[in-house]
């Protein structure tokens, strides 16, 4: 019976609209994976000569053990912004002769092979063989292994329950975040030292292994915590899953006085708060306002001008960039009900122009305190905004005529390939390139600023002609939306 | 009110809809049957310029739909989910509505309250969004929604379908009302061969994208409809 559950799981997963529909992109997944396995596989296999030349003098192992608990605390927090709950793929088994108890057997053993649990084996197994063995023996270091990877499991568990308890008993999960919280504070105050902590607690399964029942009773006590808790609610209303949210959020009146493409900013407002997927393209764009500090922090990057000028486009345009590349797969459910609405296409995208041109002087106004860094940048920040405002949104109205897939709002962000394709990577080349190559021959010539002023210039023109360039737009628009349509109804 | 001339449109080399005439005056209701796969949802879609023709034209008021908007002033319509905004709760979706129409909130409160009745409490004051009802209020919602502006000509695909048995005769009587007081063209598609008859005076029968048969409503209609479908 378990198989069979294992192996309608690995079919759905197989059968996956998105897993099926592109293997180019399955491609760049797998590499990707092996990239960062590659990476995490070297660092295991060098990290005792890293740890001996970084902590000269210590003992590599009792260093490493120090780093552990926070790295586990560390591991915590981003499983709770990534890691997803296997619930949903039992609700068509619940009414079938199949017990409860191996249901929920299920489901929790399921969140096991994942990549947060494997991920540590890459490095922990290279530490094991180049460092641990040779001064502790196999034994020992079989046992100290098993110990790390019934932590890795203990997390797992943690978070399953903490996160299935946000939904009900918020205060559970807050306490949860705010534990842990406040031992790193006290670890930076210094009152408590984690690295020491971390310490004495890895170290002692070394010299005492037969600790490691310690966290393989934790780890067996969390998961009859988990176990119970879904045994008593494997009714699908009371799990996360299709809990119907309460409507949330008033009516921006401030709009209204905008007319109908007011109206328009307001429904996609809305669209934007009541999604998942949407908001979390929104806290991205905001961590990449903290993009600047990786470039001009560098004293050598604040030389030129090129690099500049596409850390300037990022900046302010990288929430247009985010959330316009899908357009306008974010309406593609109720596309038609547009379609046959009283919006005519130039409505329909100056509504998404006058959306976007706000949030890009925002970004530019946040990031204007990168200006300590030099004027330059500034001026360069400037001729960025204006470029983006110009000509960047038009290029993204553009080719979002190719985008006929629908996309599935309720799912996060993070992970979620769906609706990416190769044409958002060819369109992000025009975006950030374009600005550059604009640049190139002022630059080559000895004049760099002349080139920010083309930039800035070429902008301004978008600006000035905005009203025939959003017509031209919208007549592209028309001339694509059956095609849209039609995609939107097939996904 | 709508004219189709000469409309085709293949899907790889099959062809879906072939209507080489209809003329739909004003104030009349038609009722579109044939078993699924006939192609009626394809001839809406076209009429409502979702979709664009293989070949001929759909002229709503004598304009080529595809040429200009201007239908959808004087349009309703609702086939499908797609037509919602789901993420609205069901006031804001009728004020948004409402608002494209220039209609006031008392508009619109006013232009709901024959459809208290079909609502059965359970649409308006829900404080939930319109992607969480059940499939049948989902209909209501967008039928409401369309007939909201007034149209002169309503377009419903299957508005029957989803919904319980009061609610099947509330909404036919609530359409048979607004043919009679305000004269709405309507075009209407149904697998309910009785609600259809009732609500509509002349039935035309799809099969295989063709137009098989066009007759006005009597009393045999029904009888003549089930010897039809009788296979």
């Amino acid at each position: 019976m378990f198989l069979t559950l294992l192996a309608h799981q690995w079919r759905s997963d197989l059968r996956s609209s998105v897993f099926q529909k592109s293997l180019a992109l399955n491609i760049i997944l797998a590499l990707l994976i092996l990239y960062f396995g590659g990476i995490f596989l070297f660092i295991g296999f060098h990290l005792d000569k890293l740890l001996g030349e970084l902590y000269p003098g210590q003992n590599v192992v009792s260093v490493f053990n120090g780093m552990l608990l926070v790295y586990f605390l560390i591991d915590l927090f981003f499983r709770f912004l990534m890691q997803e709950l296997p619930v949903l793929a039992i609700q068509p088994y619940l009414h079938l002769p199949i017990s409860k108890n191996k249901l929920v057997h299920y489901v929790l053993v399921k969140s096991v092979p994942s990549f947060f649990n494997l991920l540590p084996l890459l490095f922990l197994v290279p530490f094991k063989v180049t460092a641990v063995i040779p001064a502790y023996g196999l034994g020992i270091a079989t046992g100290w292994l098993l110990a790390l990877m019934t932590v890795t499991l203990l997390n797992n568990f943690l978070l399953l329950y903490f996160k299935r308890q946000m939904s009900n008993k918020p205060l559970y999960t807050l306490a949860f975040g705010l534990v842990i919280v406040g031992l790193m504070l006290l670890d930076y105050l210094d009152v408590l030292q984690l690295q020491v902590v971390s310490q004495v607690v890895f170290g002692a399964i070394l010299s005492q292994p037969w600790l490691v029942i310690v966290p393989v009773l934790l780890l067996v006590g969390t998961y009859l915590l988990n176990f119970y808790f879904l045994k008593a609610h494997t009714y699908p209303e009371e799990l996360q899953v299709g809990k119907a949210k309460e409507a949330t959020g008033g009516d921006i009146t401030f709009l209204n006085r905008f007319g109908e493409i007011g109206k328009l900013i307001e429904l996609e407002l809305k669209l934007i708060w009541r999604h998942k997927r949407t908001k979390s393209v929104v806290t991205l764009s905001v961590m990449f306002l903290f993009y600047g500090f990786i470039f001009y922090g560098n004293g050598k990057y604040l030389d030129g001008f090129a690099m500049l000028i596409f850390v300037g486009i990022v900046l302010s345009g990288m929430t247009m960039f985010n959330y316009g590349q899908f357009l306008p797969g974010w309406q593609g459910g109720h596309f038609d009900g547009l379609l046959t609405q009283r919006i005519s296409p130039y409505q329909f995208l100056s509504a998404k122009y006058w959306m976007m041109v706000p949030v890009m002087v925002l970004a530019f106004i946040l990031t204007l305190p990168y200006g300590f860094f030099g004027y330059k940048i500034i001026l360069i920040n400037t001729a960025a905004l204006l470029y983006n405002i110009g000509v960047n949104v038009f290029v993204v109205f553009f080719f979002s005529v190719q985008n006929t897939q629908k996309l599935d709002l309720s799912k996060s962000a993070t992970f979620s390939w769906q609706g990416v394709g190769a044409s958002k990577f060819v369109m992000m080349l025009p975006l950030m390139v374009l600005p550059i190559l604009i640049y190139l021959p002022f630059g080559l010539l000895g004049v760099p600023y002349a080139g920010i002023a083309a930039i800035g210039g070429l902008g301004l023109l978008g600006i000035i002609f905005q009203k025939q360039l959003l017509q031209y737009s919208a007549n592209r628009f028309t001339a694509h939306k059956y095609k849209l349509a039609a995609g939107f109804r097939q996904s | 009110m709508v004219t189709i001339d000469n409309l085709q449109k293949i899907y790889n080399g099959t062809t879906v809809v072939n209507i080489p005439e209809l003329n739909i005056t004003a104030g009349e209701s038609v009722g579109v049957v044939g078993n699924n796969g006939a192609g009626k949802t394809t001839l809406f879609r076209m009429i409502l310029d979702l979709i664009r023709p293989s070949k001929g034209e759909v002229f709503s008021k004598g304009i080529n739909v595809i040429e200009s908007g201007d239908w959808k002033n004087y349009t309703g319509s609702y086939l499908d989910e797609g037509f919602l905004i789901d993420y609205l709760t069901t006031e804001e979706y009728f004020k948004f509505i409402g608002d494209l129409h220039g209609l006031s909130g008392g508009d619109v409160t006013e232009r709901l309250a024959p459809f208290m009745d079909l609502f059965n409490g359970e649409i308006m004051g829900q404080k939930k969004y319109i992607r969480d009802f059940s499939k049948g209020n989902q209909k209501k919602i967008g039928v409401a929604a369309a007939v909201l502006s007034n149209p002169e000509l309503l377009v419903l695909d299957e508005p029957f379908a989803n919904l319980d048995p009061s609610s099947q005769i509330r909404l036919k009587n609530l359409l048979k009302t607004l043919r009679e007081q305000k004269q709405m063209t309507m075009l209407i598609s149904s697998h309910d061969l009785s609600h259809v008859i009732d609500v509509c005076e002349r039935i035309v029968i799809l099969e295989k994208g063709q137009l098989v048969q066009d007759m006005q409503t009597n009393e045999n209609t029904l009888q003549e409809l089930e010897t039809y479908f009788t296979v």
